[in-house]
């Protein structure tokens, strides 16, 4: 059999199933008397291997086998979960996650003989030391270890009408069964109990040599539980917070995304003709189209959305191997991650995230002899939260370290003339714009100031370019915050609306810095070009008039300008007059002939009137 | 011998209540804590068969006392005394190890069902 189109398949699941054991493995050193976590490893590794010796990936299978011998002697508590097995436990899935990564490219890495053989040691020397007894164990454990497990069942549960607290019953229910064995694919996840949706079903798979009548007695001893059967859940497929998944590759999405775009403009232009037309049936069939056509735009804009734990996620890790290298001890938390973003706006978003989280570990956690001289506990604490503000998502990162010395970088700002003299404190706003600065302190680590500038005009461009916002907030002493808003989808944004010649236009708030009026006394030149002198900064001018109707600029009045910024260059927008902002939808643009190149896009009102959307990459 | 009883809760008015159900339906309230900190403490004095646990207490939190509790006896029979809209820290507490939980206002009838079934 040729398996080797099967190769995506096993490569995007192996990565889940790897990244569960990285947050297996941290929760579990966390609480090394934990049992809980054993069980879940042992299963994915056990996964891995199988997936990997079918697909004919030796080293993968191999290096799987001996992990899982050693995690079967922890499960069997023949070995102690010491902090040197932890190392060496993550060291396995590390070095899985290359061979895994390398076998699918076709150079899977030559065998790690010492990490072949630390796992052996530490599965066989540390059993020998303990024996085990007689019963316990068949000479090859791994291999018929599920098996061994007793059955598998399908366990499905139902909790009665009216219980009080459903999740929490659930999660009884479900570690009243933990106690008899192994409990996977439970569905919905725990961490959907919680929610309104949650109706007290739910289903899940358990590996347990018990008989059936003794799961059913345990399971019932939860209380409030209105039936159980062994049986496979038909109903997956309709019952709400329960839903069959199947995997899509992303550009399939996009192109569906896009053909859906294309829908629009044919819609509307089909609503166009509809209203110039005296027949009822014309404008009938038009309108049901229009509606069925945002109907499907919605549907597609929902299949894009991934909870951004699929980014969060391997962050704890990271943190925690930061901390080791840094002689720090953090605790590191993730909030909300079952909050959902479009999947290329997650996609992007990951690397400055990681760009943040480094510098907190970093500069913004002290030592902890430090923290306990300050008062603080010894151990610092980084939160990565994520919360649903409205059509964006707010990522917020907080630490509790040092903060950012205000003093300091004004000083620096100021030896450097970044910011005028006159200004005597920071405002938060202000401090980022130092931050921003394009190698702000990178170099000389000032005294003092805890280095943030490092790759902060990095984040910020690349949140910009995703029409996000950010922001920071920082106590001295006591930590900082940074908020980076980015738009649910990139369908989604907010703009400043303006209009010039008689028509608005949307003008995307993440690239305006600023606005200010056009002062014929400010105007000065640079390079024979207009320019605008705001604040000692010389800033080139675009008359939108001018732009979009060639219309000889009148004697220039006192006019609204919008200031556009991206990364370190600006360019100052005069307008006719602002009008306010409003959260837009970007419709896919379909450009006819002769469109310049600074209209990114068209919208729709909210009266209903349309509007251009200006790209500001092409004005500035 | 009736069971013994550690009743845990920063209330006074809530351990009074907890301790007449269960003294009314036999059970021998041993003694009373009234943060995380002494929970654990009278826990590893009192070896009691059975700790009712409220889950927002100063010094030290319901879950955080299970937690330590059931470090070092995983067969600690925990009962969490929750209010509505506590859902998931009920959710942690079990995952923490605790064995049943009550949802306040208490139903005498209620209380006495779960501790059978913790007990059970």
């Amino acid at each position: 059999m040729d398996v080797s189109r099967y190769a995506a398949l096993f490569l995007a699941e192996s990565r889940e199933h790897l990244s569960a054991c990285n947050q297996l493995l941290l929760e579990w050193e966390r609480e090394p008397s934990a049992t809980r976590q054993v069980g879940g490893l042992f299963r994915a590794i056990h996964t891995i291997k199988g997936m990997g010796a079918t697909m004919g990936y030796a080293g993968v299978a191999d290096l799987a086998h001996r992990l899982e011998n050693l995690l079967d002697a922890l499960r069997q508590r023949t070995v102690p979960p010491a902090p040197a097995v932890f190392q060496l436990l993550f060291r396995s899935v590390d070095a899985l996650t290359t061979s895994v990564e390398g076998a699918v490219v076709g150079a899977e890495p030559p065998a790690d003989e010492r990490l072949a053989a630390d796992l052996d040691a530490a599965a066989a020397g540390i059993a020998s030391a303990a024996p085990r007894s007689p019963d316990a164990s068949p000479a090859v454990p791994g291999d018929t270890r599920l098996a061994e497990d007793g059955q598998v069942r399908p366990v499905q549960v139902a909790l009665r009408r009216g219980a009080v607290m459903r999740g929490a019953r659930a999660a009884l229910v479900v570690a009243r069964a933990e106690s008899l064995g192994v409990v996977s694919a439970l569905r919905p996840p725990v961490t959907q109990f919680d929610s309104q949706d949650f109706d007290g079903r739910f289903s899940f798979r358990l590996a347990s040599a018990a008989s059936d009548e003794q799961i059913l007695v345990a399971l019932r001893s939860a209380g409030d539980v209105e039936s159980v059967r062994y049986e496979e859940d038909p109903a997956d497929a309709q019952s709400p917070g329960q839903s069959r998944q199947i995997r899509v590759d992303l550009g399939r999405l996009d192109a569906l995304m896009k053909q859906v775009g294309e829908l629009v403009v044919a819609k509307n232009r089909l609503g166009v003709l509809a209203s110039g037309s005296s027949d009822p049936a014309l404008s009938e069939v038009s309108d049901r189209i229009a509606r069925l056509v945002s109907e499907m735009q919605a549907e597609v804009i929902a299949a894009r959305m991934t909870p951004v734990g699929e980014v969060l996620e391997r962050f704890p890790r990271l943190v925690r191997d930061l901390s080791l290298e840094l002689g720090k001890r953090i605790r590191f938390d993730v909030e909300g991650d079952e909050i959902e973003l479009d999947r290329s706006i997650l996609d992007e978003i990951g690397q400055p995230l990681l760009h943040l989280i480094r510098n907190a570990a970093d500069h913004g956690i002290e030592r902890p002899e430090q923290r306990a001289a300050a008062g603080k506990s010894e151990e610092g604490r980084i939160l990565l939260s994520a919360s649903r503000e409205r059509n964006y998502v707010a990522l917020r990162l907080s630490d509790d370290g040092r903060g950012i010395d205000r003093e300091a970088v004004l000083a620096k700002a100021r030896r450097e003339g970044l910011i005028d003299g006159s200004a005597d404190a920071l405002s938060d706003d202000l401090l980022l714009r130092v931050l921003a600065r394009p190698g702000f302190s990178t170099a000389e680590a000032v005294s003092g100031v805890s280095g943030r500038g490092v790759g902060v005009d990095v984040v910020v461009t690349r949140v910009r370019a995703l029409g996000g916002t950010i922001e920071v907030r920082s106590d001295l002493g006591r930590g900082t915050t940074f908020t980076i808003r980015v738009p649910l989808t990139l369908a989604i944004v907010r703009a400043l609306l303006a209009s010039a010649g008689g028509e608005r236009y949307a003008v995307p708030l993440a690239y305006v810095a600023e606005t200010v009026e056009f002062d014929p006394r400010s105007v000065t030149a640079v390079r024979d070009r207009e320019a605008l002198l705001v604040r000692e900064r010389v800033i080139p001018t675009v008359h939108l008039r001018e732009l979009v109707r060639n219309q000889p600029r009148p004697a220039p009045p006192r006019a609204p300008t919008v200031i556009l910024e991206i990364g370190d260059r600006r360019v100052a927008l005069v307008v006719d007059a602002l009008m306010g902002q409003q959260d837009i939808v970007v419709e896919p643009f379909d450009a006819p002939r002769g469109m310049p190149p600074f209209v990114g896009g068209a919208t729709i009102l909210a009266d209903g009137s349309p509007a251009l959307i200006l790209d500001a990459a092409a004005l500035v | 011998m009736s069971h013994t009883v550690l009743v845990c809760d920063d209330a006074i008015f809530m351990r009074t209540m907890i301790s007449d159900i269960l003294t009314q339906a036999g059970f021998e309230v041993v003694g009373e804590a009234e943060s995380g900190v002494q929970a654990v403490d009278k826990y590893r004095q009192l070896k009691p068969d059975l700790v009712t646990m409220d889950i927002v207490m100063p010094d030290m939190g319901g879950i955080e006392a299970v937690r330590e509790i059931c470090k070092t006896d995983p067969d600690a029979k925990i009962l969490m005394c929750s209010a509505m809209g506590q859902q998931a820290l009920v959710v942690e507490a079990i995952q923490a190890g605790a064995k049943d939980f009550v949802v306040k206002p208490f139903q005498p009838s209620r209380v006495l069902e779960a501790v059978q079934r913790v007990l059970g």
